[in-house]
C-alpha cells in the first residue's frame, strides 16, 4: 500500500532562518499519524507545504499517491492552527459553504451539516451566526466543516489546543470513527497523553529535524524498557546522580529513571530507599511525554 | 469552477446584512431630498395671516400700498391683514414707537414704517419679532417700491405703465443642442443637482463596495480561514468570485435605485421640480451608463482595494491604507463645479479618459452634453486595460500578502513579491 504521504528531503527558509532543515517522512495510508515538536519546530510550516499554501525551497512532496502539484487537494481535509469562521454568517450556511468548495454537491453538503449539528446538539442554532457561539463550540463546528467532505486525508494543526477534556473527548472519537473508516490522519500537538492515547505513528521534530520516526511501538522499543518509575517523599534530585542513571526525569508526583544498560533496576532501588522514603516503584517503559523532554532538551544542535 | 461558490457566499452575506438594507432604502431618500429639499424650503409660503401695521409719515402711500398686498394663503385666505395706524408728521416717531411696542406685546406681527424722506431715497423700515421671511420682506419692497415710482413718475406727469413697459428687461435663456440634434432648454440648477446624485451615488457605491472587498478579505486573514479556502480554490477563483460577488450585491442596490430613479424622473419628482429647476431630463440611457460605470469603477478599485486587504492584518490597518485608493475618487469629486462650467474643454476631456477618473467624469460629462460616442468607448477601453493590470497586480501581490501575518509591507517589499508570484 502506498503511504498517505511521503516528503522527500524538504526545506523551507525564512530569510536566514530555516524553519524546515531537509525534513522526510512517510506517512502510511490508513494510520493516525502524531506530529509533534516544540513550538516553532517546524511543525505548522511542514504542514502548510503539505497544503501547498507554502512552497518548499527544496524536496519533494507527494499525497495520495500523486505529485503535490496535481493532487486534488479536495481528497484532503485541512484544520489551521489558528482557528477561524465568518462570525457572521449562519452556522449551516457556512458549513455548506466548506463542503461546497471541497466538491460536495450542495444538497448533499445541507444533508450531512444538517445531521452533524444534530448530533452536536447545535440543530437549533442551524440558523444564526457563528459569533452566538462559545469558543468550544466553535471549533467543534469547524472541525465538522473539515471532515464535511469526507476526506482521505485529514490533516489537523493543533486540534485540541484550547479544548475542554470534555470536547477534546468528542473530537478523539470522531477521529477515531474516520480511523476505523480507514482514512488517514494526520495532527500536530504538543499534548502527549492525546499522542500516547491515539496515535499509531509518530514523527518527533525539533528545530526544523526529524529526531524520531516510526510507528509507536518501534518508538518506544528502541528506548528499551529499562526504565523505573518512582514516587517518594523527601529530595530524591541526587538521584540523578547515581551512576546507573542514564537520565533523570522530575514530573512532579513521579520521577522517570532511564538507566543505563545491563543495569539491575534493584540496585536503583536500594540507593532510593537509602535516602527517601519510596511509596511506588515500578518498571515502565518510557512514555512519549518522556521521549519528547529527553530527545528535545538533548538536542543542543 | 469553484469561484461560483466563493461568489455565491459573498453576494448573500452582502444583501442579508442590516447595512445594505438600510442603505439601499436611506440613501435614495437623502439623495432625492438633496434635489428636493431646497425647493421646497424656497417656495415654502408663510403659513399663517401675517398682521401687518403701517405707518405712514407721508400719509398717501399707505392707501396704495395696502390695497396691492392682495395675495392669498393655499387656503384661499388673505396673506396678510394691514392696518394703517393713523399717524401725522410730527407724531410719526411716537406713533412708530407705539406699534414696535405693540409687536413687542404680540397684537401685531410687523411694523411697516414708511418716512417722509421716502420719495427722496430715504430708508423704509421692516420691524419684527418673528416674521424673518425674506419672501414677505421681499414682497413688501417690491409692492411699496411700485407705489413709490407712480407717485414719483406722476409728480414728473409720466404714465407708469408706459414707463415699466418700456424699461422691460431682457432675459437670456440657456440653451443646449442634445445629441439628436434638438435645441432644448437647459437649466445648469437642474443639472447641477442631476450631475451631483449620479456622482455622489457612483463614488458612495464604489467606495463602499470596495471597502466591502478589503473587510472580507481581512476577516479571512484574520480568521485564517483563508488557509482553508487557499487549500482548495485557486487565488484566481477566489479573487474572481469575490469581485463578481460583491460586484453583483453593488449591482443589486443600484439596480433598485435606478428602479425607484425611473419611478421618480418618470413620476411625481418632475412635476414638483419643473417649475423651479425647469425641466429635469434624464433619459433612460443615462441609467445605463451609470450602472456600467458603477460595474467598471468598482472593478478597477476592487482590485486595488484587494491588494489593501491582502497586505493588512488588521481592519484599521485596512482602513488607514483606504485613503491612498480613495483619493484618485476625490479629485473628479472636488474638481466637479469648475468641471462642469466647461465640461468639454481638453483639459476636462483630459481628465474623464484618466481611467481613476473616468467612472466620475465620463458619467458627469454624458449627462451635461453628450460627447462623442470615442471618447466614451475610448474612455471604456482604457478602463478595461486598467482594470486587466489592475486585477493581474492584485492577483500576484494577493498571493503571497494573504499569508503574512504582522508586519505592513513597505512597497520594495510589494514589487518583491509581485515578483515572487511571477
Amino acid at each position: 500500500m502506498q503511504p498517505a504521504v511521503e516528503i522527500h528531503d524538504i526545506v523551507k527558509r525564512y530569510g536566514d532562518y530555516t524553519a524546515v532543515d531537509h525534513v522526510s517522512l512517510n506517512v502510511p495510508a490508513g494510520t493516525i499519524y502524531g506530529f509533534l515538536g516544540p513550538n516553532g519546530a517546524g511543525k505548522t510550516s511542514t504542514i502548510r507545504m503539505m497544503m501547498r499554501i507554502l512552497l518548499p525551497d527544496e524536496g519533494s512532496i507527494r499525497i495520495l499517491d500523486k505529485d503535490l502539484a496535481t493532487v486534488n487537494l479536495d481528497r484532503i481535509g485541512y484544520l489551521p492552527e489558528e482557528r477561524g469562521l465568518y462570525k457572521k454568517m449562519r452556522l449551516l450556511d457556512q458549513m455548506v459553504f466548506f463542503g461546497e468548495i471541497r466538491g460536495l454537491p450542495r444538497s448533499e453538503a445541507r444533508n450531512r451539516a444538517g445531521a452533524w449539528l444534530e448530533r452536536m446538539g447545535l440543530a437549533d442554532r442551524a440558523m444564526q451566526p457563528v459569533e452566538g457561539l462559545s469558543k468550544g463550540m466553535q471549533q467543534k463546528v469547524q472541525f465538522i466543516a473539515t471532515v464535511l467532505h469526507e476526506p482521505d486525508l485529514l490533516i489537523l494543526d493543533e486540534p485540541f489546543s484550547g479544548l475542554d477534556p470534555v470536547n477534546a473527548n468528542v473530537l478523539k472519537d470522531i477521529i477515531l470513527e474516520y480511523h476505523r473508516k480507514g482514512h488517514t490522519i494526520i495532527f500536530s500537538t504538543h499534548q502527549m497523553d492525546t499522542v500516547e492515547k491515539l496515535c499509531d505513528h509518530i514523527c518527533l521534530i525539533n528545530k526544523g529535524r526529524v529526531l524520531l520516526e516510526g510507528t509507536l511501538a518501534s518508538v518506544k522499543q528502541r528506548y528499551g524498557k529499562n526504565g523505573v518509575s518512582l514516587s517518594f517523599t523527601g529530595d530524591g534530585t541526587y538521584l540523578h546522580s547515581l551512576p546507573e542513571v542514564a537520565s533523570y526525569q522530575d514530573n512532579g508526583n513521579e520521577v522517570f529513571l532511564r538507566l543505563k544498560d545491563g543495569v539491575d533496576p534493584g540496585r536503583v532501588l536500594d540507593a532510593a530507599r537509602a535516602r527517601l522514603s519510596v511509596t511506588r516503584f515500578e518498571l515502565a517503559e518510557p512514555s512519549v511525554y518522556d521521549i519528547f523532554i529527553e530527545q528535545v532538551s538533548g538536542d543542543v544542535r | 469552477m469553484k469561484a461560483v461558490f466563493v461568489m455565491r457566499r459573498e453576494y448573500t452575506e452582502a444583501i442579508r446584512r442590516k447595512a445594505f438594507i438600510i442603505t439601499t432604502f436611506v440613501v435614495p431618500i437623502v439623495m432625492a431630498s438633496f434635489l428636493v429639499l431646497p425647493v421646497l424650503f424656497a417656495t415654502m409660503e408663510p403659513q399663517n395671516v401675517v398682521r401687518v401695521a403701517v405707518v405712514d409719515q407721508t400719509g398717501n402711500i399707505a392707501p396704495q400700498f395696502v390695497a396691492a398686498l392682495t395675495d392669498t394663503l393655499k387656503n384661499g385666505k388673505r396673506s396678510f391683514t394691514p392696518t394703517i395706524v393713523p399717524t401725522t408728521a410730527a407724531s410719526y416717531d411716537e406713533t412708530r414707537a407705539g406699534q414696535i411696542e405693540a409687536v413687542k406685546r404680540g397684537d401685531t406681527d410687523i411694523v411697516l414704517a414708511i418716512p417722509q424722506g421716502i420719495m427722496t431715497g430715504e430708508k423704509a423700515s421692516y420691524i419684527t419679532r418673528e416674521q424673518r421671511n425674506y419672501n414677505v420682506l421681499q414682497r413688501f419692497e417690491k409692492a411699496l417700491n411700485d407705489v413709490v415710482l407712480k407717485q414719483r413718475l406722476a409728480a414728473e406727469g409720466l404714465d407708469y405703465e408706459r414707463v415699466k413697459d418700456l424699461t422691460a428687461g431682457v432675459t437670456v435663456e440657456m440653451n443646449q443642442i442634445t445629441a439628436a440634434g434638438s435645441v432644448e432648454k437647459k437649466s445648469f440648477m437642474a443639472e447641477y443637482g442631476v450631475v451631483f446624485v449620479f456622482v455622489m451615488l457612483l463614488y458612495t457605491s464604489i467606495q463602499s463596495w470596495g471597502v466591502t472587498i478589503a473587510k472580507s478579505i481581512v476577516e479571512e486573514k484574520g480568521s485564517r480561514i483563508i488557509e482553508v479556502l487557499l487549500s482548495t480554490v485557486t487565488p484566481r477563483d477566489l479573487i474572481i468570485g469575490k469581485l463578481v460577488g460583491v460586484g453583483m450585491a453593488g449591482f443589486t442596490q443600484l439596480g433598485i435605485w435606478t428602479l425607484l430613479g425611473l419611478v421618480l424622473t418618470g413620476g411625481g419628482l418632475p412635476v414638483l421640480l419643473a417649475s423651479k429647476l425647469g425641466a429635469l431630463n434624464v433619459p433612460p440611457v443615462t441609467f445605463l451608463y451609470f450602472v456600467m460605470f458603477f460595474v467598471l469603477g468598482f472593478m478597477l478599485f476592487a482590485a486595488l482595494f484587494m491588494v489593501i486587504g491582502a497586505v493588512s492584518s488588521t481592519e484599521q490597518d485596512a482602513q488607514q491604507m483606504q485613503v491612498l485608493v480613495t483619493l484618485p475618487m476625490l479629485v473628479p469629486l472636488m474638481s466637479l463645479m469648475m468641471f462642469m462650467q466647461n465640461p468639454n474643454s481638453a483639459m476636462a476631456v483630459g481628465m474623464s479618459l484618466f481611467p481613476p477618473f473616468t467612472p466620475l467624469l465620463m458619467m458627469a460629462r454624458i449627462i451635461l452634453l453628450t460627447p462623442p460616442m470615442w471618447q466614451i468607448l475610448l474612455g471604456i477601453g482604457l478602463m478595461l486595460v486598467t482594470i486587466l493590470i489592475a486585477v493581474t497586480f492584485a492577483a500576484r501581490v494577493f498571493r503571497v500578502g494573504i499569508l503574512m501575518h504582522g508586519k505592513r509591507p513597505s512597497l520594495r517589499e510589494l514589487v518583491h513579491w509581485y515578483r515572487m508570484a511571477g
